[in-house]
């Protein structure tokens, strides 16, 4: 199938080095300590932290930092088969994992010790590269929390499908079965947190597909600083002396 | 950025847009240089030479300090901190916090203050309802539970952190169980510290408990605490004999006014709208907001509409600027 | 820079299912004009003098690719929507539009309307995908001219009379393409437009000068829903049409619903169904099954049987599958075998067809447009009507002519010519018709393909003698054995006696492989072309000359790269061990088998080399014994050998292919070679080999071979392999050449061999039926088969030397890739055989040839003869063609003859005859060989 045009359009016609259009919104969880929604086009997923709170599990609880549980799910309206999504599956636990740890290594842990920070991520929308979209969201609902950081964690997708580097793909392309590459970056420290892959690809491919799927992730770092700071401006100024 | 989940119609929502503009250029003359808020991985300017302690909320990454929280840059002398707004409550010595029983262990309860962990409340960190400075006994443990029960609402200081944890005191007589009222919570950063936090509002026959801790207490005035808990104490079998068939006496002792209700829901509401704007919560501005909605004889269930808020915000904006102009 | 839109489009996948996809409008898409000084221009494909740009309409796209395709036609702009719906109908049309828009030579600008913030129309209600995609069209058509100013006239192009109209409506300059094309005055080219079908309009008129065929000539398709539910329902049977090479009025359609071949006869039933077509097909009911054959023989005209090669396997030879044909009044043989009709097309199989236009006087009017009927190459195609201006330039040229049409009032498709090829009869033109025909590239390498290839002069570097890897065998005496004047040696043998009495037997193959890496342009070519082509005065190669001819072609006295088999053999030729390597060699003779077998023969020359051969050959003899002991069939076939003139390459003398000896030893040890390799790539890679199987040919498959046998008394054991081998070799009658004659016929009952991925079927379906082997494969040519050089890709994984490719772990690319392998090999014969065919006539057309024959088949009017000598097979008719089956002569079935009615001659199968061949020209440029009685 051809998923790039000749005249270099992807099938919904944005170029190959294009992003999707990104919106965020902090505070969609009025209950949580941190909420956030994370829209890369089609693709919409909401964030809501708990925590750091008391360790509900005793047993489970860390002396010299804090417990990071994360849940991954699936909206049964997420997709367009309306499936009832089980919960628990293959799937869902790795992701679950997958951010779990690609949070907790950016969460200065040790500032909280003996408690929990649960972070549950939901898909409503399903249109590919979910995986970066909920690392996205997680991280602002984190910093709506007030929860200490190393750095922003910022995660895009990339592929590679006839011949071509494309940044940030949706379902369609996703489905192609090409590479998918997802990395989770951090900015300021130039560092890569989670790298993911299906499929294979030759080294030096791989390198730029990665470098392009990085340049994404510097692009949302720089849209969700502005929106974070956005968002500090107004509740300090709306909170007045 | 953080939207007011309102549902309001077109001039409302110009109207709140412009009082918000408002609170914004009256904020931003007042602090343009003091504090820059930052958000997290951005870079604090600092002078090495003056030497820096670096605080809460910053971390120093090659030689560059740099912010783990999103909030505003505090200097005190050579520290450097970041003030979190919308985060967890921090507790300090002396504050008084308001909270919820989670659960009674040994020699001590287990208290949700919103802090990243549950506090504690030694028994011997209490005041016995008798009144008799004592070594706690055996007895006193086991009847811990007539004196707070899991989900009770207390009210009590932060004594300061051991190893264990953060604990509370309440060794006085306007500490303790708090009942007939309503507990609400505001995010912490909200409630700003002072030197009052319990307010006695006798046109309303209302106590409120500013917590530090966001947790804000409304409820009927209470003249002598120590009665009623010296009175559960003193008949406990009698009150678990007849929990369900409460006798007429008690039915009298027990009731609230109507106007007092309405009073301790007028104020609650007035704190909820607050919490929405996200206005600074003290005992003026909630007072203000009573007025306002009692002058313009709006129903309790209408201080929650839109039209309420958008006033609120209006009438905040308006007095800002004017504490602004007089100073 | 985006605008994002998302619209929801319904799909049906078994259920209806709410698709969301967004839709990014963009103000980033040029017009592509140079002229303009809006856009950025640097993509600008236009011409900046265009003084008419042409936006097309879909079915001109469809329709006119052929008059696209003609330089005539440029400055066109190509609309995203126009492309989508293209690729959506038809993906050969589009890619030939891909190719024109990335020509530099051509002026076509492909312009993302889809995605232009001002041209994206969206849906309306009630509105359908075509109204809505016409309406795209004329927007960006609109949105053009609007654009361009009048800096250029923006004209569209389109033959739907509904789109024509609201586009002149709505202001935009809009012509069929037939108006344009006159409009051009440029006569040549409207002889390729393709001419609507009669649903049009201007189609009556034309329609109505010939109202004698304005009958109705075949049932109508059924509409596509009632198809799919007749599918589902079991009523109809979906399969590929494949029609009979030797009879265009006999069709088969493979059904997996019905689990067997359904039999479709004559051109009613077939229903406008080309050969390669997906069709549906209804059952006709039991008792027409065969009676329709008969009719439909009767009601088509005349079948011409011509000379031809006599085929070498079931594949090539014609489908008589039961009675000899057009025996009237034998109607108590009712066929077993369903036959059925075509009810409707599900997909059309349509590209342009090689061949001639029948013969016609002129019209009156010459320079005017004529009807012409084109008569293709393949017989399996029927006529096709087209529509010309240049009636005289065309009679004597081969032409290319592309199908458009074929409406039921019709009795033949209409078609328009593509181009020219050559004159009639001349050897270039024909030699480049059978490659068409056979879908072979013969184009000069590209000069990616030739940049893959190591500089030269190549030789033997000191890494590669380094190389742990490969093995230093330079001293052994290594000798090659092949055809004389064989320049792509590939295949190198040694035979050592050892100290134990044993012998090493060495195999030595090109290691093509370390030229030809995975994924290389020239891998691709090499397997896109997947083995070389011999026709007879040329050959065209799968890999590029210096590779071919002199890096991997293991010359004598050079030092060379191959890939060794190595066994130890008893004096019983039993195999001890097997070894493989890569390894150095260094020829030391390169002999032709003539040479290898005088040397052999010569009893004077005890040279080592000679001994050598005569110990290979002792062993050969040993192996064959054995292999025929466990069943292997020993095949003939009538290959042909001519002797080309050098100069001006005619044919000079055409002869049976002589086998000897030394080529059964050859053949003995590659085969040995390729079992041994087949047995190691298949224990390592048990799911992605690549083997090479013969299926079992069935009972009925046999049929004509024992009705034959039968004829002449002969009984033929078929039950196994080994059973039919040794009745084979029974057979022996009173001429030397009767034996010869029955395998031949043996032969060409059995299919082909066929190459297949290992993990696609059961081992016990690995069969190879002819070698008796349970296993085979091919490894032993890589230069000239891409199946080997697989293979050895295989082999050098299954030793560790290399990674394998990652292709392989992709099952559904490898049979894909087998697949291409078995159709181009089987194309690969296809010439071969037709290039024979066409030097056979050559030659015969100065040489009048009287020569023996044996009577194959006998038929009602005559019978077939095949001539040994010259390889070829053709009827000889008793009766003159118009009198059919005229009652002077009868057949008798059962004995396989044809008596004259007077009892004073006959003629049965297997029979002596002699012939007189002759070329003659009972048409003008149609010249044919014709055998007669003599």
């Amino acid at each position: 199938m051809e998923f790039v045009s000749p005249e270099g359009l992807r099938l919904d016609g944005r170029r190959p080095m294009e992003m999707r259009q990104i919106r965020a919104e902090i505070g969609a969880v009025t209950k949580a300590d941190g909420s956030a929604v994370f829209e890369m086009g089609n693709t919409k997923v909401i964030a809501a932290v708990y925590g750091p709170r008391e360790v509900q599990n005793r047993s489970q609880q860390i002396n010299d930092q804090a417990l990071v549980r994360c849940e991954y799910s699936m909206a049964n309206f997420s997709t367009g088969d309306r499936m009832r999504k089980p919960k628990g599956d293959r799937r869902s636990t790795e992701i679950s994992l997958v951010i779990r740890q690609t949070m907790e290594a950016c969460i200065l842990t040790h500032l909280m010790p003996r408690s929990q920070i649960d972070i549950f991520v939901q898909v409503l929308q399903a249109d590919g590269g979910t995986r970066s979209a909920c690392i996205n969201a997680a991280t602002l609902a984190l910093a709506d929390a007030g929860i200490p950081m190393r750095d922003l964690v910022t995660s895009c997708s990339s592929g590679y499908l006839n011949s071509t580097p494309l940044l940030d793909l949706n379902y369609v392309e996703d489905s192609a079965g090409g590479p998918d590459v997802t990395v989770g970056f951090l900015p300021k420290l130039d560092k890569v947190t989670l790298l993911q892959m299906d499929s294979k690809l030759p080294i030096d491919i791989f390198e730029n597909v990665m470098q392009l799927a990085i340049e994404g992730c510097k692009a949302i770092a720089n849209y969700i600083r502005e929106i974070m700071l956005e968002n500090t401006k107004q509740l300090e100024y709306r909170r007045g002396i | 950025m953080r939207e007011i989940e309102l549902s309001l119609n077109q001039t409302q929502k110009i109207r709140l847009k412009r009082a918000l503009e408002k609170l914004e250029s009256s904020s931003s003359k007042a602090n343009s240089n003091s504090n820059a808020s930052v958000s997290i991985s951005d870079s604090i300017p600092v002078n090495h030479e003056d030497g820096v302690l670096k605080g809460h909320g910053t971390l120093d990454l090659n030689g560059e300090l740099v912010a783990t929280l999103c909030g505003v840059v505090e200097r005190v002398n050579k520290l450097v901190y970041v003030r979190a707004l919308r985060a967890r409550y921090k507790p300090e010595v002396g504050d008084i916090v308001v909270g919820r029983v989670s659960e009674v262990a040994q020699k001590r309860w287990r208290l949700d203050i919103h802090y990243s962990q549950d506090a504690v409340l030694m028994l011997s960190s209490m005041n016995l309802p008798d009144g008799i400075q004592r070594r706690r006994t055996a007895l006193d443990e086991l009847n811990m539970r007539s004196i707070f029960e899991e989900n009770d609402v207390i009210c009590a200081e932060v004594r300061g952190i051991q190893h264990d944890g953060l604990h509370l005191q309440a060794r006085s007589q306007k500490y303790g169980k708090l009942e007939r009222g309503q507990l609400l919570t505001v995010p912490p950063y909200l409630v700003r510290r002072r030197k009052q936090h319990f307010h006695h509002l006798e046109q309303y026959g209302v106590d409120l408990i500013l917590g530090c801790n966001g947790f804000i207490w409304v409820g009927e005035h209470v003249e002598a605490k120590d009665d009623m808990v010296e009175d559960q104490v003193s008949k406990p079998e009698q009150q678990k004999s007849n929990k369900n068939s409460i006798s007429l006496e008690e039915q009298e002792q027990t009731y609230t006014p109507i106007e007092t209700r309405q009073n301790i829901c007028r104020i609650a509401n007035a704190v909820r709208v607050l919490s929405i704007l996200g206005f600074n919560i003290t005992i003026e501005v909630i007072m203000d907001t009573m007025n306002l909605s009692s002058s313009l004889n709006l129903d309790i269930h209408e201080m929650l509409g839109s039209e309420f808020c958008v006033l609120v915000a209006e009438g905040e904006a308006e007095r800002r600027s004017l504490t602004k102009r007089k100073g | 820079m985006l605008h994002s839109k998302t619209f929801v489009k319904k799909t049906r996948g078994g259920k209806v299912n709410k698709q969301v996809r967004e839709h990014y409008l963009r103000d980033d898409i040029y017009c592509g004009a140079p002229i303009c000084k809006l856009c950025d221009s640097s993509a600008a494909r236009l011409s900046p003098s265009a003084s008419t740009i042409l936006v097309l309409d879909t079915n001109v796209v469809l329709n006119q690719i052929d008059l696209l395709e003609n330089s005539a036609i440029d400055d066109v702009v190509m609309l995203s929507v126009v492309l989508d719906e293209v690729k959506n109908k038809n993906m050969g049309v589009y890619n030939r539009v891909r190719a024109l828009c990335s020509n530099s030579l051509r002026r076509f600008f492909v312009f993302a309307n889809e995605h232009h913030k001002d041209t994206f129309v969206k849906e309306m209600a009630k509105e359908s995908k075509n109204d809505r995609n016409d309406r795209a069209i004329r927007v960006a058509a609109q949105w053009y001219q609007s654009h361009l100013g009048g800096a250029a006239r923006v004209l569209l192009i389109t033959n739907d009379k509904e789109n024509k109209r609201k586009a002149i409506a709505e202001g935009i300059s809009a012509e069929t393409i037939e108006s344009y094309v006159k409009s051009l005055d440029r006569p040549d080219l409207l002889d390729l437009v393709v001419q609507p079908s009669s649903e049009d309009v201007e189609m009556e008129e034309v329609e109505d000068l010939r109202p004698s065929k304005r009958k109705v000539i075949y049932t109508e398709h059924k509409p596509m829903s009632e198809i799919t539910s007749g599918l589902h329902r079991g009523i109809y049977h979906q399969g590929k049409l494949r029609v009979n090479r030797y009879n265009p009025f006999e069709a088969y359609v493979g059904s997996e619903s019905i689990g067997d071949e359904i039999i479709i006869y004559g051109r009613t039933n077939m229903n406008r169904a080309f050969d390669g077509d997906i069709v549906a097909v209804e059952l006709l009911p039991q008792d027409q099954w065969h009676e329709e054959k008969s009719l439909s023989i009767a009601d088509e005209e005349d079948e011409e049987e011509d000379v031809h090669l006599a085929p070498s396997s079931a594949d090539d030879a014609p489908r008589t599958t039961n009675l000899v044909q057009g025996s009237a009044g034998d109607t108590n043989a009712v066929s077993s075998r369903p036959s059925g009709c075509v009810v409707g097309i599900i997909k059309r199989n349509w590209h342009s067809y090689c061949g001639s236009l029948e013969p016609m006087p002129m019209p009156a009017g010459s320079g005017g447009t004529a009807h012409a009927l084109f008569v293709s190459k393949d017989r399996r195609i029927p006529k096709i009507r087209i529509h010309t201006r240049q009636l005289e330039n065309l009679l004597d040229k081969r032409i290319i002519v592309a199908v458009d049409s074929w409406d039921r009032l019709s009795r033949y498709p209409s078609g328009h010519y593509v181009r020219t090829i050559g004159e009639i009869g001349d050897r270039d033109t024909e030699s480049e018709v059978v490659l068409i025909e056979n879908d072979i590239n013969s184009r000069p390498f590209s000069s990616q393909v030739l940049a893959c290839l190591p500089p030269l002069p190549w030789s033997v570097s000191s890494e590669d003698l380094a190389n742990p890897i490969r093995q230093d065998l330079r001293d052994l005496r290594v000798f090659s054995v092949d055809p004389p004047g064989c320049k792509d040696i590939d295949d190198a043998l040694h035979c050592t006696a050892l100290p134990s009495g044993n012998f090493e037997v060495g195999v030595h193959i090109a290691d093509v492989t370390n030229f030809v890496h995975p994924g290389s342009p020239l891998d691709d070519e090499a397997s896109q072309r997947g083995t070389s082509v011999y026709l007879v005065e040329r050959r065209i190669d799968m890999l590029p000359k210096p590779l071919t001819e002199d890096i991997c072609s293991l010359r004598s006295d050079v030092e060379r790269l191959a890939f060794s088999v190595i066994w130890e053999v008893t004096p019983e030729a039993d195999i001890i061990s097997t070894r493989f390597m890569k390894s150095v060699i260094k020829s030391c003779a390169a002999l032709s088998y003539i040479e290898a077998q005088a040397r052999m023969d010569d009893s004077r020359l005890m040279d080592p080399l000679t001994t050598d051969l005569r110990n290979m050959n002792v062993l050969a003899k040993k192996m064959r014994s054995r292999r025929i002991e466990r069943g292997a069939l020993t095949l003939a076939s009538a290959e042909v050998k001519f002797q080309i003139d050098t100069e001006t390459h005619d044919p000079l003398d055409v002869g049976m292919y002589q086998i000897r000896e030394a080529n059964q030893m050859v053949e003995e040890f590659m085969l040995a070679a390729n079992v041994s390799v087949a047995d190691k790539i298949l224990k390592h890679f048990s799911l992605c080999s690549l083997l090479r199987r013969h299926p079992s040919p069935t009972r009925e498959m046999l049929e004509p071979l024992l009705r034959t046998a039968a004829a002449v008394g002969l009984n033929l054991d078929v039950s196994s392999s080994k059973a039919l081998a040794e009745s084979l070799d029974r057979a022996v009658g009173d001429d030397p050449y009767f034996n010869k004659l029955i395998r031949i016929l043996a032969t060409r009952c059995m299919t082909q061999a066929v190459y297949f991925c290992s993990g696609d079927l059961s081992p016990p379906e690995y069969h190879h039926y002819g070698l008796a082997a349970p296993l085979y494969t091919h490894f032993t040519s890589p230069i000239r088969r891409y199946a080997d050089v697989i293979v050895h890709r295989l082999l050098s994984a299954s030793l560790g030397i290399y990674k394998l490719p990652s292709i392989f772990q992709d099952r559904p690319q490898l049979t894909s890739i087998a697949d291409n392998l078995n159709y181009r090999h089987r194309n690969a014969q296809m010439a071969s055989r037709a290039s024979v065919e066409l030097h056979t006539l050559i030659y015969f057309r100065k040489r009048p040839t009287d020569t023996e024959a044996r009577v194959v088949k006998i038929r009602s009017n005559g019978f077939i003869v095949f001539v040994p000598k010259y390889g070829i097979e053709g009827p000889v008719y008793l009766t003159a063609r118009s009198e059919k089956g005229g009652g002077e002569w009868f057949v008798d079935e059962q004995q396989q003859k044809i008596k004259k009615m007077d009892g004073s001659l006959s003629y049965s199968v297997l029979q002596t005859v002699r012939i007189h061949m002759e070329v003659v020209e009972p048409q003008p440029n149609r010249p044919k060989l014709q055998l007669t009685l003599t």
